[in-house]
C-alpha cells in the first residue's frame, strides 16, 4: 500500500491578502502581498525559498497564466516554480505537489501561493474557456451544482429554507473575519427574499466573484522547530479526479460527489482517522453553494448520506457546534477567488490550531481539515493538518 | 398504389395574439384569434425536422425539404435534415423553395419518383418562417409552421390518382434576393389571379381523372388572403362544405407548408373512400387529387393539430415576438468553428451517436472508448441515440446569457439508454420537474463564422403521452 505523508511536512508560515473587491490592486501585488507576511510569519528570508508553486486557475489581465507571474511578482529568479490549474481545487492541488517535494527530501523550504483577479474580467462570474461549443451551452457554475441540489431535494427532502440555514452561519461567522469579502449577517428572511440566480439558489446561495491571495510556506517536518515553536503538521492528503462530465454519465446520482468520497478516504488512512466526526476538530469545506456544505458534510463522513440537512439544521456545524464547519465565513462570506481559496483555507486552519483565530476561534482545536471541490463536482482535494 | 404513407405537422409551440400586434402599431387586427410564431432557437429547418421527427419513419429513401425560408441558401438544406435524422448516404435529397408551392412541387417530384419505382418512401417536408414588414397585414396573418408527409406504395393511405401543373408568372407576393421581407401585391386584383391559375390546374386534374366538384370529399385551397376562402371556392364551382377549413384564426398562413399541413388535417378527418383535391399555389398552380384508402382507419396520430394547438404558449408581448424573430440576424458572437472540428463533432452534435458497451450494455454519450461504467476496451459499438427521455434533474438558470432568461437546463435519460445535458425549450419554467417527458429537438445554439450553430434541445412530450 501506498505510504503516508503524516508528520513529513509543517506549515512554518502564512499569509492572506484582505479579501474582496480589490479594485486598486493588481495579481502580482496580491502575490506579493500574501507571500510577504508569509516570510515575515515564518520568519525567513526570501532567500530561503527553494521552490515554490503557484495555483491559479484562470489567467487574468495581466498574467497569471504561467510560473512566470510569481517569478515576477517576487523577483524569485532562478528557482523552479510550478503553475498548478485543478478547476476549484486548485490552490489545494498546489500545496499538494509542494509538500510531495518536500517529503521526497528534494527540497527543504517550499513557498506555495495562491491568487486570483476575478474582478478585473470583463463577465460576472467564471467563464467557460476551454468547455465545448455545444455540449456544455448555457452552463453556468450555480447550474450545475443546482442539478445535483434539486436531485438531492427528490430523494432526500429539504428545501430552500435547509440551505438558507447554510447562509446565515458562513455569514455570521464571516462577520467576525476582518479578512473575509462579506462582514455582515443574513438573516433567514433576507436569503429566502434575494433573487434567483439558478433555481434552487438564490443570489445568497451563491459565493460571490472575490479578487485574493494567499501563501504558505513548508518545511520538512524535522527541520520545523528550526523556524517556530508551533508550527502545523500535514496529517494526511487526498487528491481525487471523477468525470468532468457527470451530466452524462448515466451512472452519476446527482446527490454527493464520489471525488470528495475518495479524496477524503485517502487523506483519512494517511492520518489515521477512522472517525472524521468525531476526530476532526474544524474544517474548512467548499461551500461554492450552501448545498454544496451540505453535500460535503455527508460526502467527508460527517454524517450519513441523506443526513446533511440535519447536520446544518441542528447546529453541528455553527461555530460552537461539535464539529465548526467554515468558522472564515466559508467560500459563501471569505469569497472565493479560484486558486487562492484552497490555499486560504490552510491559512484558517493553521490559525485555528494555533489558537490565533481571534472572535472565531473554535475549542481545542487539534485536527483540522480542509476541502476543496472542483469543475462540476469532478476533483476534490482533502488536507489533514493536526498540531 | 402509390400515395401518403404518414403525415404529420409540427407548429412552434409560441402564439401571438393578432389584438396584441394591431395594439403595437395602433391599430386593428386583421383577422381574429392568434397566430402561431417561432421562439428565438428556431427556424424553417428546425420545424421541419420536428415534422419529420412526427413521422415516426425509422428509415426512407430521401428527404424532400421545401421552404422559401430555408436558413441556408447555399448548403443543402436537406442533406442537414438527413443527417440530423442520422440517415445513411444513400438517400436521395433535395431542397425546393422560391415559390408558395413549393411543397407541392416537392410533393408531386416525390410521386413521380415513386411512379417510376424510385427507392422510397421520400419524404416531403415543407416549412416556412415568413417575414412580413411590422404593421403589414402579413406580419398578423401569417403564421410558423411545418408538414411532412412520406410519399411510397406500402401502407398508403391516401392514394394520389392524379397531379398536374400549370405555370404563371403572376405578381403576388416576391422577395428579392437582397430583400429580409416579402413585398406583397395582394388585392382583389390577386384574388381574381389565384382564381383563374387555380382553376386551370384544377381542371386539369379533373378532366384527368373524369370527376366533377361535386364527387370531391374535401378541396384544400391554401389561402392567399385572410378572408378570400369562400368566395374562391364558390368561384371554382365548390359549396362551403367541401373547402377544407384553414385554422387561420388559431395558425395563420403557414407560407409553402400550408397545403401540406391542411392534407393533414384533412386526413386526420378523412374517411376510406373520400376524395381530397389538394391545391399548391405561387408562380402557377398545382393540383393532387387523393383517394383515401382503408388504412386511414387504423391510422394513429401521434400529435394531433388539436394537441397542439391546445399547448400554445403566448409571447407576453410584441416585442418578446419581434425579438424571437430578429434575435439572429443580430447575433454572430457565436465561435468561429473550423470545418475540421464541425465534421468530426457531427456524430455526436447532429448525429446524435452515442456509444454502447458490448459487455455492460451501457449506452453512453458522447461517444467514447472505455466504457463509464465497467472500462470495458472492446466490444464498444456507435449507436444512434433515442430522440424521447425524462427529466432526471434539471434547474432554471437566470445566469446563463440568453435573449430570453431564464435558461432551463436539464439532465434527461434518454429512452433506450444514454444521458445528455441539454437547455430545456418552448417551456415555461414552472412546467419544469424531475419525470417529465421529454422530446429531443435540433434548435439553433448560436451562430458565427458563417453558420448557424445547431445542436439537440429537449422540450416537453406532446400528444397523448405528454
Amino acid at each position: 500500500m501506498a505510504e503516508s505523508l503524516k508528520d513529513k511536512v509543517a506549515v512554518i508560515g502564512i499569509g492572506c491578502t484582505k479579501f474582496g473587491e480589490l479594485h486598486d490592486k493588481s495579481l502580482s501585488e496580491l502575490m506579493a502581498e500574501a507571500a510577504l507576511a508569509a516570510y515575515e510569519d515564518a520568519g525567513i528570508e526570501p532567500e530561503r525559498v527553494e521552490a515554490a508553486w503557484l495555483g491559479t486557475f484562470s489567467p487574468g489581465f495581466g498574467g497569471g497564466k504561467a510560473s512566470v507571474t510569481l517569478a515576477d511578482a517576487l523577483r524569485l529568479y532562478g528557482k523552479p516554480i510550478t503553475r498548478v490549474e485543478n478547476y476549484c481545487a486548485t490552490g489545494t492541488d498546489a500545496f499538494r505537489n509542494a509538500c510531495l517535494a518536500v517529503a521526497a527530501g528534494v527540497y527543504e523550504v517550499v513557498l506555495v501561493v495562491g491568487a486570483e483577479k476575478l474582478r478585473d474580467r470583463p463577465v460576472r462570474g467564471l467563464q467557460r474557456e476551454g468547455t465545448h461549443p455545444y455540449l456544455e451551452a448555457g452552463s453556468t457554475p450555480p447550474g450545475l451544482f443546482a442539478l445535483a441540489a434539486n436531485r438531492y431535494f427528490h430523494r432526500f427532502g429539504g428545501d430552500r429554507h435547509t440551505l438558507a440555514k447554510v447562509a446565515v452561519k458562513n455569514h455570521h461567522n464571516g462577520a467576525l473575519n476582518p479578512k473575509a469579502h462579506f462582514r455582515m449577517e443574513v438573516t433567514e428572511e433576507q436569503v429566502l427574499a434575494a433573487p434567483l440566480v439558478a433555481y434552487p439558489f438564490g443570489l445568497y446561495d451563491c459565493c460571490p466573484t472575490t479578487d485574493g491571495a494567499a501563501a504558505v510556506i513548508i518545511c520538512r517536518a524535522d527541520r520545523a522547530r528550526q523556524f517556530r515553536e508551533d508550527p502545523v503538521y500535514v496529517k494526511g492528503i487526498g487528491l481525487a479526479v471523477e468525470t468532468g462530465w457527470p451530466f452524462f454519465d448515466p451512472t452519476f446520482e446527482y446527490i454527493g460527489f464520489p471525488a470528495t468520497v475518495a479524496a477524503a478516504a485517502e487523506a483519512y488512512r494517511m492520518a489515521g482517522i477512522r472517525n472524521p466526526a468525531r476526530e476532526i476538530s474544524v474544517a474548512e469545506v467548499h461551500d461554492c453553494f450552501t448545498w454544496t456544505e451540505i453535500a460535503n458534510y455527508e460526502d467527508l463522513g460527517f454524517c450519513k448520506k441523506g443526513e446533511g440537512r440535519y447536520f446544518i439544521e441542528e447546529g453541528r456545524s455553527a461555530l460552537a457546534g461539535d464539529l465548526p464547519v467554515n468558522p472564515s465565513g466559508g467560500l459563501k462570506s471569505f469569497g472565493h477567488p479560484i486558486g487562492a481559496s484552497g490555499v486560504r483555507m490552510l491559512t484558517e486552519i493553521v490559525l485555528q490550531l494555533r489558537g490565533q483565530a481571534g472572535a472565531r476561534q473554535v475549542k481545542n482545536a487539534e485536527l483540522g481539515l480542509v476541502h476543496n471541490l472542483g469543475g462540476p463536482g469532478s476533483v476534490a482535494c482533502v488536507v489533514v493538518l493536526g498540531r | 398504389m402509390i400515395g401518403i404513407t404518414r403525415h404529420a405537422v409540427y407548429l412552434p409551440r409560441h402564439r401571438i395574439e393578432r389584438e396584441k400586434i394591431a395594439a403595437a402599431h395602433g391599430g386593428k387586427p386583421v383577422l381574429e384569434g392568434e397566430r402561431t410564431a417561432i421562439g428565438f432557437d428556431e427556424d424553417a429547418l428546425t420545424l421541419a425536422l420536428e415534422a419529420v421527427q412526427g413521422l415516426d419513419l425509422p428509415a426512407c429513401g430521401g428527404i424532400y425539404f421545401a421552404s422559401t425560408t430555408a436558413p441556408y441558401l447555399e448548403r443543402m438544406n436537406a442533406a442537414l435534415l438527413a443527417t440530423a435524422c442520422d440517415l445513411p448516404e444513400e438517400i436521395a435529397v433535395a431542397d425546393f423553395a422560391h415559390s408558395l408551392r413549393a411543397g407541392t412541387v416537392a410533393l408531386m417530384a416525390a410521386l413521380d419518383r415513386a411512379a417510376v419505382g424510385g427507392q422510397e418512401p421520400i419524404l416531403v417536408v415543407a416549412a416556412d418562417v415568413r417575414e412580413a414588414s411590422p404593421e403589414s397585414p402579413e406580419e398578423q396573418w401569417f403564421g410558423d409552421g411545418a408538414a411532412a408527409v412520406a410519399v411510397g406504395r406500402e401502407h398508403v393511405v391516401a392514394a394520389a390518382k392524379a397531379w398536374a401543373s400549370v405555370s404563371d408568372d403572376f405578381l403576388d407576393f416576391v422577395r428579392r434576393d437582397k430583400d429580409e421581407r416579402i413585398t406583397s401585391f395582394a388585392s382583389r386584383f390577386t384574388v381574381e389571379g389565384y382564381c383563374r391559375i387555380v382553376g386551370r390546374a384544377i381542371a386539369r386534374v379533373l378532366e384527368k381523372s373524369g370527376l366533377r366538384p361535386s364527387e370531391i370529399a374535401r378541396v384544400i385551397l391554401p389561402p392567399l388572403d385572410p378572408k378570400m376562402a369562400t368566395r374562391v371556392a364558390s368561384e371554382l364551382g365548390f359549396r362551403a362544405e367541401q373547402v377544407q377549413e384553414t385554422f387561420l384564426d388559431r395558425v395563420g398562413m403557414l407560407g409553402c407548408a400550408m397545403p401540406l399541413f391542411l392534407l393533414s388535417a384533412a386526413l386526420e378527418q378523412a374517411r376510406p373512400g373520400d376524395r381530397i383535391l389538394l391545391v399548391g399555389y405561387g408562380s402557377g398552380a398545382d393540383a393532387v387529387l387523393f383517394e383515401v384508402t382503408p388504412l386511414i382507419e387504423g391510422y394513429v396520430v401521434r400529435d394531433p393539430i388539436a394537441e397542439q394547438l391546445r399547448r400554445g404558449l403566448r409571447f407576453p408581448s410584441y416585442e418578446r415576438f419581434r425579438k424571437a424573430r430578429e434575435y439572429f440576424r443580430h447575433h454572430e458572437e457565436g465561435p468561429v468553428l473550423s470545418n475540421v472540428f464541425y465534421e468530426k463533432e457531427e456524430a455526436r452534435t447532429i448525429r446524435l451517436r452515442g456509444t454502447e458497451c458490448g459487455e455492460c450494455g451501457l449506452r453512453q454519450f458522447p461517444p467514447t472508448r472505455i466504457c463509464q461504467r465497467c472500462h470495458s476496451m472492446t466490444g464498444l459499438r456507435e449507436v444512434s441515440l433515442g430522440r424521447q427521455g425524462e427529466v432526471f434533474t434539471y434547474t432554471v438558470d437566470w445566469l446563463a446569457a440568453s435573449p430570453m432568461p431564464p435558461t432551463v437546463l436539464a439532465v434527461v435519460d434518454i429512452e433506450g439508454g444514454g444521458r445528455l445535458y441539454v437547455q430545456v425549450t418552448d417551456v415555461e419554467p414552472s412546467e419544469v420537474r424531475i419525470g417529465m417527458r421529454v422530446r429531443l429537438t435540433l434548435r439553433r445554439l448560436g451562430a458565427g463564422g458563417g453558420l448557424y450553430h445547431y445542436y439537440w434541445k429537449c422540450r416537453p412530450e406532446g400528444g397523448e403521452d405528454g
